[in-house]
């Protein structure tokens, strides 16, 4: 079981990447997962997060309670969902984009100019999945094949190559 | 009968509930939508809206939702199936004509993704707070069938179920889902065509001066033609004969006591044991039922398990349709347990159903929550441990103060004297 | 056989469509012996959505021809007509205009003028035609329930037509669907007499005033795609082959 947290802002693709983990999870490892997504002011820009929960067994409770990933891409998100990070749960950032506290408990770290990679591949638009990759090689959480999968599974036909690209290089990041 | 595989989109998808219904209203035949959009139900009427004319099925975004749910009665009475989608506000304009429904016996489907309540409320979070709209809000007798699904593969399955169900017994059948489901994204399974069964319209195929809209068939459902079809219809809201005349007359000048309206209620009272679907679990030994629907299922499952986990034996009982209310069914369990523990986002609906089955036999403890959020699943797991110590009778509803009533309302308002 | 029901058989005759097609939909409980004489089927449904219930019934099966009689049109159905006449639905609309709830005590409709009763006729009232011709309809025309060739011309006009339609009936009054013992022919000599049939005037100026002649006659008579044209093309134009149209061979089961 596994309760994990997209925050950004309105336009990075914060909802996009919840619902490719949990297609990744759910449909190509078989596993069961649940997203859920911020309705209201925060979907149409500002604040925007998702929750993605992954487990071996039917998903039962809906909503995250205690994240054990938290994946920031915006220091607000950052500020408002840190303190629902597990004591050893695991912190994605870009690095431009957040600035973080001294760490508590056993909380793991780990950063990525996610933007400044995407931009370099031609569009800062790809930031989420270069995210993703990263995600994918730090959590372990879903096979980096069937996040392959979802992702080409939910960009339309021509940006697909893009994508696993940036992926890749996301994934690459994490040594 | 089969579903017709230009209406099943088959496949492996991860979508949310609102859009899982729109696929599973297709597939049960749908062939018109009347609705007005509203959150949080608006992505069930835009995946219909985009997949229908593909099918041969149409969806109009209507004026408002007395439209929309007058002209799915209409599109009903012309011979295909129909639903309307719908969340609080909308769902109180639609109480209107769901008596006439009940009345010209349209078979006919609401989709309703309940939210936060009432009035406006809160739009974008989750509410289980129109239960008992659904049962009696519409004046005068009648009766419906409701449906709570807890997944979006559910709200897929049952909403094929829902039509199903409105062609066989011909009454008005509500989805009664809510936001948490209708927006969460999981799994989602169409099957092959093949394996979808759905129900056809229960068309009369006798001589055509024969027919009498309103005459019962055994089941006491009456068989139904379609307008333009040249059998000089008369159908209409005012209390009728077997012809569909109005027999206001008679029964105003005491001539005629036969009110239709009694096989309304019978033709769904009668037929309860064939409509009601439920799930248990854990029951052998429980000396605590928890009784729950929809959303609220899920949660409660983790509640259980943690008191399972306390020793406590508890059953748990899952009302899959709420209505026809399973009376037998809770009046017997109701001889066997010590209580039951029912969990709603409401402060008590369906909580008082189970009170009236249970006769006083077993204790009742209702687990609120005002909405906009579902339980904390401790807090329905200590509700649980407290009705299994329990050695009173209480002869009332006992409200358990969860964290959040105590944590917002310090423990509930009082009266100045 | 009350004159409104005369004008629409004829009408229905004239315009030589298939009975069996013709769905009328109502907020007024007709009597089921005069629909049994007519041979149509008849819907009789909650007041003010006639206009609803018919476009279900014509979007479900497009070859049916759908008349909704209505009462209440220019209040619990005034935003059924407003987007009904926006759509072009195709349907027509005939409405009852007898400026009074028959029931409640003659409380007065949204079509009186100031004037007619001392109390409680103070408000501005709606120019029915005017009203359906502002919101869209092909068709609009006004006559008294004597004028019954007119009207039964009218209505075989309007059902020759493939769009919104509306048709004002002054009528007068309590219980006119039930017989002719009934009517009122003082008052509908009144409406008869007071009137004065101008065709094609513009809508604007056939308002009814306590100090005027009603004015009756045919008002608008324009073509524009109806709602299920419209529907088909734009979606058509988008699904191409994929899209399967409504009407003809659409997905009646």
């Amino acid at each position: 079981m596994a309760e994990i947290r997209f925050a950004g802002y309105g336009g990075q693709g914060i909802i996009r990447s919840g619902i490719i983990v949990g297609k990744g999870a759910s449909i190509y490892d078989n596993k069961f997962s649940t997203m859920n997504q911020a309705f209201g002011p925060e979907a149409r820009g500002g604040a925007c997060s998702s929750q993605v929960l992954l487990s071996d067994t039917k998903v039962l409770y809906p909503y995250v309670t205690v994240s054990d990933v938290l994946v920031a891409m915006s220091q607000e998100g950052y500020d408002m969902f840190e303190p629902e990070l597990n004591d050893k749960g695991i912190l994605l950032i870009d690095e431009d984009l957040v600035k973080t506290k001294p760490t508590r408990g056993k909380i793991r770290s780990f950063s990525i100019p996610s933007t400044r990679l995407a931009e370099e591949l031609g569009n800062r638009v790809f930031a989420n999945v270069v995210m993703l990759g990263f995600f994918t090689a730090v959590s372990k959480l879903v096979s980096k094949e069937g996040m392959e999968k979802a992702v080409a599974d939910s960009v339309p036909e021509r940006f697909i190559e893009h994508n696993l690209k940036a992926f890749q290089k996301g994934f690459d990041y994490y040594k | 009968m089969k579903a017709n595989p230009r209406d099943v989109n088959s496949g492996t998808y991860y979508m949310d509930g609102d859009v899982a219904a729109g696929y599973g209203a297709l597939a049960a035949g749908c062939r018109f939508i009347g609705g007005y959009p509203i959150t949080p139900s608006t992505e069930a009427a835009e995946t219909f809206a985009r997949i229908a004319p593909k099918a041969g099925a149409v969806f109009i975004q209507m004026e408002d939702e007395l439209g929309s749910i007058a002209s799915i009665m209409g599109a009903s009475w012309s011979g295909v199936k129909t639903m309307t989608i719908t969340s609080g506000p909308g769902y109180s304009l639609m109480m209107e004509a769901i008596g006439l429904g009940a009345m010209i016996e349209a078979p006919f489907v609401i989709l309703n993704i309940q939210r936060g309540g009432p009035s406006t409320g809160v739009p974008t979070k989750t509410g289980q707070a129109d239960m008992m709209q659904a049962r009696w809000g519409s004046h005068g007798d009648y009766e419906v069938i409701a449906i709570a699904p807890d997944s979006p593969q559910e709200l897929f399955d049952y909403t094929i179920k829902a039509f199903n169900l409105a062609e066989k017994y011909r009454c008005p059948v509500m989805i009664m889902s809510d936001e948490c489901v209708g927006h969460m994204s999981e799994k989602v399974v169409i099957p092959p065509a093949e394996e979808i069964e759905i129900e056809p319209r229960r068309f009369y195929n006798g001589p055509k001066e024969k027919y009498l809209p309103f005459k019962p068939d055994k089941d006491l459902v009456p068989k139904m033609v379609k307008a333009g079809d040249g059998y000089n219809l008369y159908i209409t809201g005012l209390i009728h004969d077997e012809r569909g005349y109005p027999i206001k007359n008679q029964i105003e000048k005491g001539k005629s006591q036969k009110l239709p309206t009694r096989r309304l209620v019978d033709k769904i009272r009668l037929n309860a044991d064939k409509i009601i679907e439920l799930a248990e679990e854990g029951m052998d030994d429980a000396e605590v039922v928890v009784v729950s629907y929809g959303i609220s299922y899920r949660v409660a499952i983790r509640g259980i398990e943690i008191a399972r986990g306390k020793g406590i034996k508890v059953g748990h009982l899952r009302l899959i349709t709420v209505w026809p209310f399973p009376d037998k069914k809770i009046n017997e369990l109701a001889s066997k347990v010590k209580a039951f523990v029912v969990p709603e986002i409401n402060y008590g609906q369906v909580v008082f159903e189970v009170e009236r089955c249970s006769h006083g036999q077993a204790n009742v403890v209702l687990v609120p929550h005002g909405g906009a959020g579902v339980h904390d699943p401790d807090d329905i797991a200590e509700a649980i441990e407290y009705a299994a110590k329990e050695k009173k009778k209480i002869r009332k509803v006992i409200e358990w103060k969860t964290r959040l009533e105590k944590f917002v309302f310090e423990g509930g308002y009082k009266l100045n004297k | 056989m009350n004159p409104i029901i005369t004008a629409f058989t004829n009408g229905i005759k004239k315009s030589g469509l298939e009975l069996s097609k013709v769905v009328v939909v109502s907020d007024i409980p007709f009597e089921p012996e005069v629909i049994k004489e007519i041979g149509v089927d008849f819907f009789h449904v909650t007041r003010g959505r006639a206009i609803a219930f018919g476009t279900g019934l014509k979007l479900g099966n497009p070859d049916l021809k759908i008349v909704a009689f209505i009462g209440d049109l220019m209040t619990l159905g005034g935003n059924h007509l407003v987007h009904s006449g926006r759509r072009n639905m195709e349907m027509l609309v005939i409405c009852v205009n007898n400026f009074v709830y028959k029931e409640i005590a003659g409380t007065l409709a949204p079509s009186v003028s100031p004037g007619f009763s001392a109390f409680s006729t103070f408000e501005r009232p709606f120019n029915a035609p005017h009203l359906a011709n502002s919101c869209g309809a092909i068709y609009t025309a006004r006559w008294t329930a004597m004028h019954t060739n007119e009207l039964a011309n009218s209505i075989a006009n309007a059902l020759d037509k493939r769009g919104f339609s509306v048709i004002e009936v002054l009528a007068p009054g309590p219980n006119f669907y039930k017989d002719i013992n009934q009517v009122n022919y003082e008052l509908l000599d009144f409406y008869y007499k007071n009137s004065v049939t101008k065709n094609n005037v513009d809508t604007r100026n056939v308002e009814i005033t306590s100090e005027e002649k009603i004015v009756t006659g045919e008002f608008t008579d324009k073509e524009k795609s109806p709602f299920i044209d419209t529907y088909n093309a734009q979606l058509g134009k988008i699904l191409g082959d994929k899209f399967i149209p409504l009407g003809g061979q659409s997905g009646r089961d």
